[in-house]
């Protein structure tokens, strides 16, 4: 029910604009009004009354369960109705001809669209309580089982769900009535718009008087209709449907003129004098007027009948209205109607941009002040009219460019008259604002929904804003003003993918010929560019270190995101970002998150496993990604949020077509983790002292082993694991095959750009890490292996090979020697004895001894000496040792240098193991 | 070959006049135009005060014979200025020669105070000596501005506007007169003063860039340059970052460095990681080189990037005296790599990899095995060098991993002893008082 609600009195809002689709509105009304309906049904078939009034019963409590979401009593009056209509079948299939009463349709109809609604909403579904959800899931299974008997009819009820004849006489008649008064609208717009398009070039002196009365007239007149729309919203539980009902036509006509364009709009007022005529004739019988004109408030007249209109008294008015911002008994609504007109007097007497500009300011703060919670988007009607009036006070500011606007211009030295004009506002701050609403209204929609879809159309109209005051403070505007709007342009560009870029990338010379043959001229920017161009200002010339920061951010997730990962890599390492995001606010920790989680995509992608594994680790081993990255909230365990922390909580959320898809995250990860965790593992199976790489990695593969039964891989993660295990044995075909694979393209690979690449890329390195692998699982088994046979065995090319047993060997990771003449890799592995075997774990341990008590008098002494840098540099060592000293053959003949290059490291290097280091603390958003 | 020349690049960050000995250099190799190089070179002279360089040039481009009369004018107005500047600077002239004889006038303040008593001598003379030795040194006579420049150094003090421009033209005279030795010295001085000076990040990264740049023509030419040279760009992290970010190219010759650096065998590694990390911004047959040996273990790209290495270096007017010793140890690495990974190799396909024919690289072979730097025999009837292995018994791991045990602890003890007496002393100590 509330979909097709919310339809229409959406599409009333919108309707506004263009002439109304009477459809719509009928059908919000067959749906509002269908207990009336219901009654006359009753009236006319008066044979099946009894069975028929037994349903409508139902079907009203039914409809009252729904509206306080009350599903368990739903549930059990759904099957109290099911039960009823199996006994009403009979007189159907008599009287009917087996056709389902539409009412009985319309109600399953309804029926499903609040549970789909209700089941959509997942974050209020969390919420249900037990006994609901319970409910909700077997009403669901229920309810679905049960229409699949009236399909038919239900697409047909869906198709056209207004088609009903026997709508209520009284709705009817307004309906007629309205459709009147449309035609007459037009018609008499016609008429008048001819007449009044000789007035505005007819001597001013002459008709200024007339036409001022004229509009006070109109005011005066409006006032009647303004109030009441009011009145509608505040009282639409009211159960007076008829005023209901009429209300909603009658907002429908203020709206109307609210929002049309200017210069009409005299002319519409003109009609509307007209139209209200009429209507008053046609309507008085019906007596609303003196219900609702107790209401009224008498709203103030913009000026007097014969006074001069200039600028000084045009400001006067506005400071007039303005004053009575933010009082409490303020009618808001009031405010901007007003406002809008003053705009229309003040450019029919062409009074200069200057006041316009100054006029359009105080409309679109009025706007923002209409809304008291700040946590609440605002009303979409109001959304497109702001965007609009944003867009043209824009326009004005960068076709005047006399036109100063600032807000350290005080009032006092305000300037509407003489050529270089003085106005006080910001249309920063504005559009600033006018983006975190857009923000809100799209956090507001179900991301599912097409209503997201239609509101993200309007980000197109934001950006062009941006665009426009970004040109605006191009031309005048201090540096930080700049920056301030730089970036949030870069705040719309930087998550946008541009395949130009890569295309340029792969083929330099393809857009130069390109360009030359279509558009010499321009040659177009890439996205990338436009961002480096930003970032560079922003970088040069903020004093903010906030807007720095994120504009650094957003450039390297821009970066990865078109696979520049030497770049991306470089200014992550160069911004030392990791050494102080903890003490940043948290929406740009989450920016920080965002960037780490593509800048190991793009790692992966760029084949730099290692790399992809290290910037993801610390998102994933919380096990919270999407809290990290602010899509979505996980119920807590331990404790329930206040409702204040969950709304400031929901406000950092980002907006659904921002999101990173976290099983791709979790699938890149994972995989990395299996590419770098099973080799290591079969290195050091008998390592006492080895290391995990990866914790999660390992809690997927325990929790499989935990299984008495594994079953064929369903899920991504068990078919990391599926791969993993094989990846043990060496089986690289059968890896590569539960790593890609069509259920895998589909949940995982194919969201890549280049998904075919990255699919060979992630074959050829479970090939090289299946061999390693192997080598290291079998070469105890051994004395000998030839090369090329390993070669064919894994489908690589012998150099590659042979290059790869080299590094193993030049490692000591495998203690071998290549045999060239046979083309065979030597093992020389020998296996200790018990005793040997022993000693050394015993070494081991005492070496742990040591490095414990380094530590523990490290901690005591505190920075005494230099000793704190001695035990790292030992403990560094002894890691480092530990890596190949679980391979018996081990041999470290550069122990010493070793040591000395752990002394000292180089820039680079440190600030990676700095960034390791960092990695390690999580950075977590607080909960506040 | 000229797509791995970086005489362009290079000259960037050199001095005007340390740009010649290059651009010389590159007329003999015939990579470039002749004629473009020569007026090239004009240009840049021309913007120097050194008139005959400029006579010479232009007769090298057959433009005329006789000089023009606007060089003429130059020339005599630059003579004129000369002699007006030298006069100026005429009355502590004779302080130098104090300078060269009072060896006990090493201290800079006593030989200010000394200079001022005897001589006379004022702020404006030291202004002026520096003109001077500016001015001698943009007329090419660098030996006269070297000793100007020592006086300059000596009297001035370290705060000077001036103090930095001397520390450079100092090191670019004594560059110019070959003299390596204070080149060094003045090298050394003028880093620790790029280091402790204040400047703003920038202006230190482009010290440093310019310093780095400078420096190669010393390390390469001075005995001890090549171990300096890894110190200061590979293990200084502001110069390896100043390289990194600024001029990659530099890697050419660090990996140069390290490559006929015997004994720093084990700076390879850090430079392996250094050339990855930059291959995206630089690589060139050298760096390549060392990455197919050492990352992929690809012998016979080695070989090929050996060969091309050859003529790199050979243009190359930083490193062309390094060619045969490169070569050598290049040789010696791909050789001393593959014994590591291998137990039998046959000797054609190691001469095929070293670029050397059978009956060479067995001699060679023999070499290395007489020098004991080799523990291997040659099967000459299969025509197979056989490694001995030597098979790593587990009591020699568990020494090595004991080893540094009993030193570590026995420091542990050391400072928890001393620790705890100094607690006792100080507990004793405060009660004295009582």
């Amino acid at each position: 029910m509330s979909r097709f609600f919310a339809n229409g009195s959406d599409s009333e809002s919108e309707s506004s604009e263009e002439e109304v689709p009477t459809q719509f509105n009928n059908k919000a009304q067959n749906f509002q009004f269908s207990d009336d309906e219901e009654e006359v049904k009753r009236v006319v078939r008066s044979t099946k009354e009894k069975r028929y009034e037994n349903l409508t019963s139902i079907i009203k409590t039914i409809r009252n369960h729904k509206k306080i979401k009350d599903i368990p009593n739903t549930l059990s009056s759904f099957e109290d109705l099911t039960r009823a209509y199996t006994k009403a079948l009979p007189v159907i299939s008599k009287e009917e001809n087996g056709i389902t009463p539409r009412f009985y349709i319309r109600c399953l109809a309804e029926l499903e669209d609040f549970i789909n609604e209700v089941w959509e909403d997942r974050e209020g579904r969390k919420n249900l309580s037990k006994n609901n959800s319970k409910s909700l899931g077997t009403l669901r299974q229920k309810v679905r089982k049960y229409i699949k008997d009236f399909e038919d009819d239900l697409a047909r009820f869906r198709e056209a769900p207004d088609q009903e004849s026997d709508v209520d006489e009284g709705e009817g008649d307004v309906h007629d009535s309205d459709a009147d008064r449309a035609g007459d609208d037009s018609d008499t717009g016609f008429g008048v718009g001819a007449k009044m398009a000789e007035l505005p070039k007819a001597a001013k002196s002459s008709v200024q008087p007339t036409k001022i009365i004229a509009d006070d007239d109109d005011s005066e007149d409006s006032i009647d209709w303004d109030p009441d729309t009011e009145s509608e919203t505040e009282s639409s539980e009211d159960e007076n449907m008829y005023q209901n009902m009429r209300e909603r036509f009658l907002k429908r006509t203020t709206e109307k003129e609210d929002k049309d364009d200017d210069k009409r709009k005299d002319k519409r007022k003109e009609q509307k004098h007209k139209v209200r005529k009429r209507a008053d004739d046609d309507e008085d019988g019906e007596g609303w007027e003196t219900v609702v004109k107790g209401n009224v408030v008498e709203k103030p007249k913009m000026f007097e009948k014969d006074a001069e209109i200039d600028v000084p008294l045009v400001l006067a008015k506005l400071i007039e209205i303005m004053s009575a911002r933010g009082k409490k008994r303020t009618d808001r609504r009031l405010q901007i109607d007003l406002l809008f007109e003053l705009r229309d007097i003040s450019e029919q007497h062409s009074l200069g941009t200057a006041v316009a500009i100054k006029i359009h300011f105080s409309i679109i703060s009025a706007i923002f002040d209409y809304n008291l919670k700040i946590s609440e988007p605002m009303k979409l009607e109001h959304w497109a009219l702001l965007l609009e009036v944003m867009q043209s006070m824009m326009k004005l500011l960068l076709a005047n460019p006399d036109i100063n606007m600032n807000e350290s211009i005080a009032e006092e030295h305000e300037e509407y008259a003489t050529a270089p004009f003085y106005v006080r506002g910001c249309p920063l701050a504005a559009v600033e604002r006018l983006d975190d609403e857009f923000t809100k209204l799209l956090k507001e929609c179900d991301p599912h929904s097409n209503d997201y879809v239609s509101r993200l159309k309007d980000e197109v109209n934001v950006v062009k804003t941006i665009e426009l005051v970004v040109q605006y403070f191009e031309l005048s505007g201090s540096n930080n003003e700049r920056c301030r709007i730089y970036l949030r342009k870069i705040e719309h560009l930087y998550y946008k993918f541009d395949p130009e870029v890569l295309k340029r990338k792969r083929g330099e010379q393809q857009p130069a010929t390109g360009a030359a043959g279509a558009t010499p001229a321009a040659p177009v920017q890439s996205s990338v560019e436009v961002m480096d161009k930003l970032c560079k200002f922003i970088y040069a010339k903020d004093d903010t270190d906030r807007i720095r920061t994120r504009a650094i951010l957003a450039h390297i997730y821009h970066h990865a995101m078109h696979d520049n990962w030497f770049q991306a890599r470089d200014l992550v390492l160069m911004s030392h970002l990791q050494d102080n995001i903890d003490a940043a606010d948290p929406s740009t920790r989450i920016l920080y998150n965002r960037m780490m989680a593509n800048l190991g995509l793009c790692a992966f992608r760029q084949e730099n496993i290692k790399d992809a594994h290290h910037c993801l680790v610390d998102l994933m081993v919380t096990g919270k990604p999407k809290e990290l990255l602010a899509q979505g909230l996980l119920p807590q365990r331990q404790h329930e949020r206040s409702a204040e922390q969950e709304k400031i909580e929901k406000q950092r959320q980002m907006p659904f077509h921002m999101h990173i898809n976290l099983e791709l995250l979790e699938c890149v990860y994972l995989v990395s983790a299996m590419l770098l965790e099973i080799p290591y593992i079969a290195a050091h199976e008998f390592d006492a002292r080895r290391r995990m790489i990866s914790k999660t990695f390992y809690q997927q593969l325990r929790s499989s082993e935990r299984q008495s039964l594994v079953g064929p891989p369903e899920s991504m993660r068990e078919h990391v694991v599926a791969a993993a295990k094989a990846m043990r044995c060496g089986n690289w075909q059968a890896c590569a095959n539960f790593i890609v694979n069509k259920k895998m393209n589909t949940k995982v690979w194919d969201l890549f750009y280049e998904s075919e690449r990255v699919r060979e890329m992630l074959v050829k390195f479970i090939k090289e890490e299946s061999l390693r692998t192997y080598l290291f699982t079998y070469s105890n088994v051994y004395t000998s292996i030839s090369i090329p046979s390993l070669s064919q065995m894994y489908e690589l090319p012998l150099p590659k090979v042979h290059s790869i047993i080299s590094k193993m060997i030049i490692n000591e990771e495998l203690m071998a020697s290549l045999d060239d003449p046979s083309e065979t890799v030597v093992m020389h592995r020998s296996e200790p004895s018990r005793l040997q075997a022993l000693a050394m774990q015993f070494v081991d341990k005492v070496t742990n001894l040591v490095d414990v008590n380094e530590k523990v008098f490290d901690m005591k002494q505190g920075n005494f000496f230099q000793r704190g840098n001695m035990g790292n540099r030992d403990r560094g060592y002894n890691r480092n040792q530990n890596n190949q000293g679980g391979n018996w053959g081990g041999q470290r003949r550069d122990n010493r240098s070793q040591r000395n290059r752990n002394q000292r490291g180089h820039h680079k290097q440190n600030q990676q193991q700095n960034q390791q280091q960092q990695q390690q603390q999580v950075h977590t958003i607080d909960e506040e | 070959m000229a797509q791995f020349d970086l005489t362009r690049i290079n000259c960037q960050y050199l001095d005007r006049h340390l740009t010649f000995p290059l651009l010389e250099f590159l007329c003999g190799k015939e990579i470039y135009n002749q004629q473009d190089l020569l007026e090239y070179i004009l240009d840049t002279v021309n913007k120097t005060n050194m008139i005959d360089y400029t006579m010479d040039t232009r007769k090298r481009l057959n433009l005329s014979q006789d000089m023009p009369d606007e060089l003429v004018q130059r020339k005599s107005d630059v003579l004129a200025t000369l002699k007006q500047l030298q006069n100026e600077v005429a009355p502590i002239m004779k302080a130098t020669d104090i300078l060269k004889n009072g060896e006990s006038m090493k201290d800079s303040k006593t030989f200010v105070n000394a200079l001022q008593k005897d001589y006379n001598f004022k702020v404006e003379h030291l202004e002026s000596a520096y003109k001077l030795a500016k001015y001698l040194y943009e007329c090419g006579n660098y030996q006269e501005s070297t000793s100007y420049l020592y006086f300059c150094l000596i009297v001035m003090s370290p705060n000077d506007k001036n103090y930095l421009n001397v520390l450079w033209g100092k090191l670019a005279a004594e560059i110019l007169t070959l003299n390596w030795n204070t080149a060094l010295e003045d090298l050394t001085r003028l880093r620790d003063y790029i280091d402790s000076a204040n400047f703003s990040t920038i202006q230190a990264l482009q010290q440093r860039t310019w310093l780095i740049h400078w420096s190669v023509l010393v390390f390469f030419n001075h005995p001890k340059g090549r171990d300096l040279i890894i110190e200061m760009f590979l293990y200084k992290p502001l110069y390896l970052n100043a390289i990194q970010t600024m001029c990659p190219h530099i890697m050419r010759y660090l990996a140069t460095a390290v490559v006929i650096n015997r004994t720093r065998r084990n700076a390879l590694k850090d430079l392996i990681k250094v050339i990855q990390q930059e291959s995206y911004t630089y690589r060139d047959p050298i760096t390549e080189f060392l990455e197919c040996l050492y990352v992929n273990f690809d012998f016979e790209g080695a070989r090929l990037k050996l060969h091309e290495c050859q003529t790199v270096i050979l243009n190359d007017f930083f490193i062309v005296a390094c060619l045969n010793e490169f070569v050598e140890d290049a040789r010696l690495m791909i050789f001393e790599t593959f014994c590591r990974i291998h137990q039998c190799i046959t000797i054609s396909m190691l001469a095929d990899k070293l670029n050397m024919k059978p009956n060479e690289a067995e001699c060679w072979i023999v070499n290395l095995i007489r020098n004991a730097r080799l523990n291997a025999k040659i099967d000459s009837k299969l025509g197979h060098v056989v490694m001995g292995t030597q098979p790593l018994s587990p009591y020699q791991q568990l020494v090595e991993k004991i080893d540094s045990l009993s030193m570590r602890s026995e420091h542990l003890a050391g400072l928890i002893e001393r620790k705890s007496k100094q607690k006792n002393q100080e507990s004793a100590d405060s009660w004295k008082y009582y």
